[in-house]
């Protein structure tokens, strides 16, 4: 099949029309010494992107039978895929266009017509040297796996699994330790209004075990984890015995740990003063039914720090604020008599329904002293009010509100999947604004305290935000269509050298050991292009951007 | 037919948006209503977003212009929904589309049209800093592209005046005075309301001095004088004066007592504001007065610290005494008391009000339609102790963004995401 490109000008009403001289266009490039063997068709039209305009293009390529085509017309942000989707539409494989853009790199730009115009000839003579080049792409589809891993089953795994499984689509919940429901099973009373009571969480942990798409492995951990969005491969750890599992998408609901305050030397923090951290009041209070002192008394005096390791982590933990109102109504409801003194430093209440329980706590009676510093000798406290004095305050009973901060595991995990964590530790997201929950690499999500300090509503939402991701990406019974411009490395000149291993920030490349080269996974492979020119040995290509493709573009651009 | 293929979303803030896009690749019809004639929201109002100053047009114009070519999502802009029957899984919705005047397949978007009309009104999108024509787009950039008539004051439309100078100038023959109000019904099985916030009016509150001195801004006109497609270009030059600021208070928390809670995310927006400040003006004093500081995701201390060492000097103030501001000489007198109990006072040339984020000025109207209950402050209510936070009291409908409290892109994101799995797990 001989060659028959065509090139479609578009006046863009006058915005194209009235600023190059567009019969001087097509006269020009129907003499191009270098396709003087091809055969051009060259037409203008009034607004190519128009329904009119579509319907003309797709009527040309068909009835010209085109093997090229180049729409000389607006910026690509505007109307590339309309052009793409026209292609679809006929026999032409859409790698084999390209737009080029003669409307705000032409005529916007510049006051002297012929400048504007000689540019556009120039830019359209580029389009079509490379469009030559070009090769047709086929996009592959894939058979893709429904099912759902969630490792950790606290609040937030147990919302994604319930929210996720159903007849088409199974949930594996896999919790290291024997028991589901995490640190909020620790907790006497949740905050009010907050998404869930305590019988909430226990009739969700009791849905769980009863539901049969849901398969809960406890005492147990994940092992190794290979694969793509659709397709992962996962070896699981239950004491000897390993389970292998394929599921299609992986959600992170490892949870947090709290800062130990014995990294703050002015805490002077030890076991055997009666000196707690506010996870161990809510554990005592939920066994013992009291907040008590080691010697079995009830404290007359309380005083409760925010803010513990806040500045050695480097942010704020959201929640603890709001946790330490909480503890005071608990020591106030204890005993109306029990005095106590609540030194924060910011009163950190960013939930519509926070100020109230602020507002009503004030009323029972606790002392709020602002302050910028705290130091301890067992219960004897001193600070540093707002207003810069030093004041010394003897308690019998200190309560630390220790920052919220990423388990060893999040590394770990991280690692093993070769996602991103961010400078503090926890998860990174794949945008932080408009993409918060999803990893770096596709099909893996973090839900709960992975991402940052949170509250239980807030885990619940992500966790459903998670649900909704994995719900519109892998839909039972659906192909998954990876990306068509990907990379390939050509056998016969890798050298085995490993750098582009490294440089892939979506784990696409991995390295064939028999054959001694490196060898990218399509289905992974986002064609991003930094493995291109990192490889010492030239031998990896983006498909639709390769060097001769470019070459020939910027070559006649330059000239 | 099965009404549960099909999905309502009201409001097209980035919350709206992210539902829209992600229904629409699990394969849904959406219909997307927006009452404004451009789409986007309050991000595109900001120039650059918090913490990592992403500008927020390379941040959402990718989505605005996906949205619009997307054949799945049915967007009607200037559309308000008016009656809503039926129930989850079956809801008949009846959207009032207005007339634009202006076809928007025809519309390139040229802007021939505006300079001709001599019709001048304020523009309340750029917080009445600026005037606009009868034609109009809200703002440079605003998508789609495509300006509105003004019915009210277009002199042909309220028969004032046989004008017809814009149609004389659009070259594509796009402006069409016969476009009629349309009323549209349509059948949905699930509901996101999307309506994000406003602003507390501050002219209420007495002693702040706004719009009794030129100097007192809230944050949203400081983020249009700021923007450099807003009405000055960028230029941030004081109203009436014309003066450029030497020296800028920016108060937090204005109104907080007031609407009864911390709206969350005006201590890091007043930090980006002293940030910006400084790069333009980095001769400027500036002062971010403040009594508690919330910055409550993981990064955002570390933006306001750095903000309060480079930019900004954070200047405690007893939240228990009045802020008052008076003006003399041009000069406004910000009086507070400090961390020592103390009556002090900065004296600046401009003032920026963290004005607390309300519920959007007609979610009354929209909540009676929808028959869907408010909290106490007027957001909407979440049935918490069911499923999550964003179900509402109505099953079917479901709640996402700042509709139902203020807070920043992501946490807005992020209920739209989880909207989006109430509405796929629905039967
Ligand atoms: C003192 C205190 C009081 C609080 N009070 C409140 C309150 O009143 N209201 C509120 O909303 N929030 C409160 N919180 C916060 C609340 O505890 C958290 O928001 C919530 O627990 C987060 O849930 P999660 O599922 O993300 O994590 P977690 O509850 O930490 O659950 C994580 C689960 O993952 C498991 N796991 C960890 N690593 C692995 C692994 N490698 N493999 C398998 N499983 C693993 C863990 O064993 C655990 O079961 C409080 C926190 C504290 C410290
Ligand atoms: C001054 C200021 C600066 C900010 N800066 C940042 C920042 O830097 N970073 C950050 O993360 N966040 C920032 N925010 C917060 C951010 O603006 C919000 O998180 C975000 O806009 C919320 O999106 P949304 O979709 O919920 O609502 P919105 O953006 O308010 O969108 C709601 C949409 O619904 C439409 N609508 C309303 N009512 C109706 C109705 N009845 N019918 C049809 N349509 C309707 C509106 O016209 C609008 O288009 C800032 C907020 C303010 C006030
Ligand atoms: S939530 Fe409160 S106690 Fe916790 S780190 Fe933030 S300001 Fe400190
Ligand atoms: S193009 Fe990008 S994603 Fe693909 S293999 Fe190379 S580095 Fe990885
Ligand atoms: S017809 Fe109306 S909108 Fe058009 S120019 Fe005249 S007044 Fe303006
Ligand atoms: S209505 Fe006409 S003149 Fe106005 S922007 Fe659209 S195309 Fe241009
Ligand atoms: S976010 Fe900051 S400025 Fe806004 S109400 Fe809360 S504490 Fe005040």
């Amino acid at each position: 099949m001989s060659d028959k490109i065509g090139i479609y000008v578009c006046e863009c009403g006058p915005n194209i029309a009235s600023k190059v001289d567009i019969p001087k266009i097509m006269e020009e490039i129907s003499k191009l010494e270098d396709f003087k063997d091809k055969e051009l068709i060259i037409k203008n039209h009034k607004l190519l992107c128009s329904v009119a305009g579509k319907k003309f293009l797709e009527d040309e390529i068909n009835e010209n039978k085109l093997t090229h085509l180049i729409c000389a017309a607006c910026s690509p942000r505007d109307h590339d895929t309309t052009f793409i989707n026209v292609c679809k539409k006929t026999q032409l494989n859409p790698y084999m266009y390209r737009i080029v853009n003669i409307r705000e790199h032409c005529a916007w730009i510049y006051h002297d017509k012929d400048v504007a115009t000689e540019k556009a000839i120039r830019y359209i003579h580029a389009g079509m040297d490379r469009v030559m080049y070009q090769n047709p792409l086929i996009e592959k589809q894939l058979d893709s796996i429904p099912d759902v891993l969630i490792i950790g089953a606290g609040i937030a795994g147990i919302e994604t699994a319930l929210t996720l499984a159903s007849d088409k689509r199974k949930v594996f919940l896999v919790e290291k330790t024997n028991i589901i429901g995490g640190n909020s099973l620790e907790l006497k009373k949740l905050l009010p209004k907050q998404g869930i009571s305590l019988n909430g969480l226990k009739q969700k942990i009791s849905d769980v075990k009863e539901n049969e798409n849901i398969k809960v492995y406890t005492n147990t951990e994940v092992e190794s984890i290979v694969g793509f969005l659709g397709n992962f491969e996962v070896v699981l750890k239950n004491n000897d015995k390993t389970i292998e599992l394929l599921t299609g998408a992986i959600v992170l609901a490892n949870g947090f740990d709290l800062f130990d305050p014995k990294e703050i030397p002015e805490y002077n923090y030890s076991e055997k003063d009666n000196v707690f951290t506010s996870l161990e009041i809510e554990k005592m209070y939920t066994k013992d039914g009291k907040i008590i002192l080691k010697s079995g008394k009830i404290p007359e005096s309380v005083a409760l720090v925010h803010c513990v390791g806040r500045k050695e982590v480097g942010y704020c933990s959201k929640i603890c604020c709001n946790y330490m109102l909480k503890i005071a109504n608990y020591l106030k409801e204890q005993s109306s008599n029990t005095k106590v003194i609540d030194l924060y430093k910011h009163m950190c209440l960013p939930n519509k329904n926070d100020q109230m329980f602020y507002d009503s706590t004030v009323e029972k009676e606790v002392d709020f002293i602002k302050v910028t510093d705290v130091s301890l000798k067992g219960t004897k406290v001193q600070y540093i009010g707002i207003d810069e004095a030093k004041k010394d305050l003897d308690v019998d009973m200190v309560i630390l509100a220790p920052a919220m901060i990423p388990p060893k595991d999040t590394k770990n995990l991280a690692e093993l999947l070769k996602i991103d964590t961010d400078e503090l530790g926890f998860y990174k997201e794949s945008h932080m604004k408009i993409n918060p929950i999803s990893a770096n690499l596709d099909g893996i999500f973090f839900v709960g305290a992975g991402r940052a300090p949170i509250g239980i509503s807030e885990a619940m939402i992500q966790a459903q935000a998670a649900s909704g991701k994995i719900l519109t990406q892998l839909i039972p019974g659906q192909k998954i269509i990876p990306e068509v411009m990907v990379s390939e490395i050509l056998e016969a000149y890798c050298t085995g050298c490993k750098t582009c291993l490294d440089v892939c920030g979506f784990g696409a490349i991995y390295f064939d050991e028999d054959k001694g080269i490196s060898i990218v996974n399509e289905a992974i492979c986002r064609g991003c292009g930094n493995c291109v020119g990192s490889c010492p040995s030239g031998s990896i290509r983006t498909k639709h951007f390769t060097n001769p493709q470019l070459y020939q573009e910027i070559k006649e651009a330059l000239r | 037919m099965n009404t549960f293929e099909n999905v309502l979303i009201i409001g097209s803030g980035v919350a709206g948006m992210e539902a829209s896009l992600m229904l629409s690749k699990a394969g849904k019809k959406v219909y997307l209503v927006e009452k404004l004639s451009l789409i986007g929201g309050k991000t595109i109002k900001n120039e650059e977003t918090f913490p990592n100053m992403d500008c927020s047009t390379c941040l959402v114009a990718p989505i605005q212009q996906e949205i619009l070519q997307d054949q799945k999502i049915d967007v009607m802009t200037v559309s308000t929904v008016q009656k809503v029957s039926g129930k989850a899984g079956n809801f008949k919705v009846t959207i009032n589309k207005k007339a634009r005047y202006v076809n928007i397949a025809a519309c390139l978007g040229c802007g021939m049209c505006y300079p001709v009309c001599p019709v001048e009104q304020s523009n309340e999108w750029e917080e009445n800093l600026i005037n606009k024509k009868a034609i109009y787009v809200p703002c440079s950039g605003s998508l789609p592209n495509v300006p509105v008539i003004d019915a009210d004051k277009c002199l042909r439309l309220n028969g004032s005046e046989e004008c017809n100078l814009c149609v004389e100038a659009c070259m594509f023959g796009a402006i069409d005075f016969t476009e009629k109000n349309e009323t549209i019904e349509i059948e949905v099985g699930g509901i996101i309301v999307a309506t994000g916030f406003d602003m507390l009016d501050v002219s209420e509150i007495e002693n702040l001095g706004y719009k009794k001195y030129p100097g007192v801004y809230t944050a949203m006109e400081f983020e249009r004088l700021f923007a450099a497609n807003g009405p000055t270009e960028g230029k941030l030059t004081l109203r009436e004066t014309e003066k450029i600021p030497e020296s800028i208070a920016i108060i937090h928390c204005v109104g907080r007592k007031e609407v009864g809670y911390c709206s969350s995310i005006c201590c890091m927006y007043s930090s980006k504001h002293a940030q910006f400040l400084k790069h333009k003006l980095p001769e400027a004093k500036i002062y971010n007065l403040y009594s508690d500081i919330c910055v409550s995701d993981k990064t955002y201390q570390k933006f306001q610290k750095n903000v309060a060492k480079h930019s900004s000097k954070f200047i405690y103030r007893d939240d228990k005494s009045e802020l008052e501001i008076t003006q003399n000489d041009n000069k406004l007198k910000v009086s507070y008391q400090n961390n020592k109990g103390i009556q002090d006072a900065v004296t600046v040339d401009m003032v920026i009000l963290a004005n607390a984020t309300v519920p959007s000025n007609d979610i009354e109207l929209l909540t009676d339609v929808l028959q869907i209950e408010k909290d106490k402050f007027g957001f909407i209510d979440t049935q918490s102790f069911r499923i999550g936070s964003v179900v509402t009291s109505k099953p079917g409908i479901f709640v996402a963004g700042c509709a139902e409290g203020a807070k920043d892109l992501q946490s807005s994101v992020l209920q739209a995401e989880a909207a989006v799995s109430q509405i796929l797990s629905m039967k």
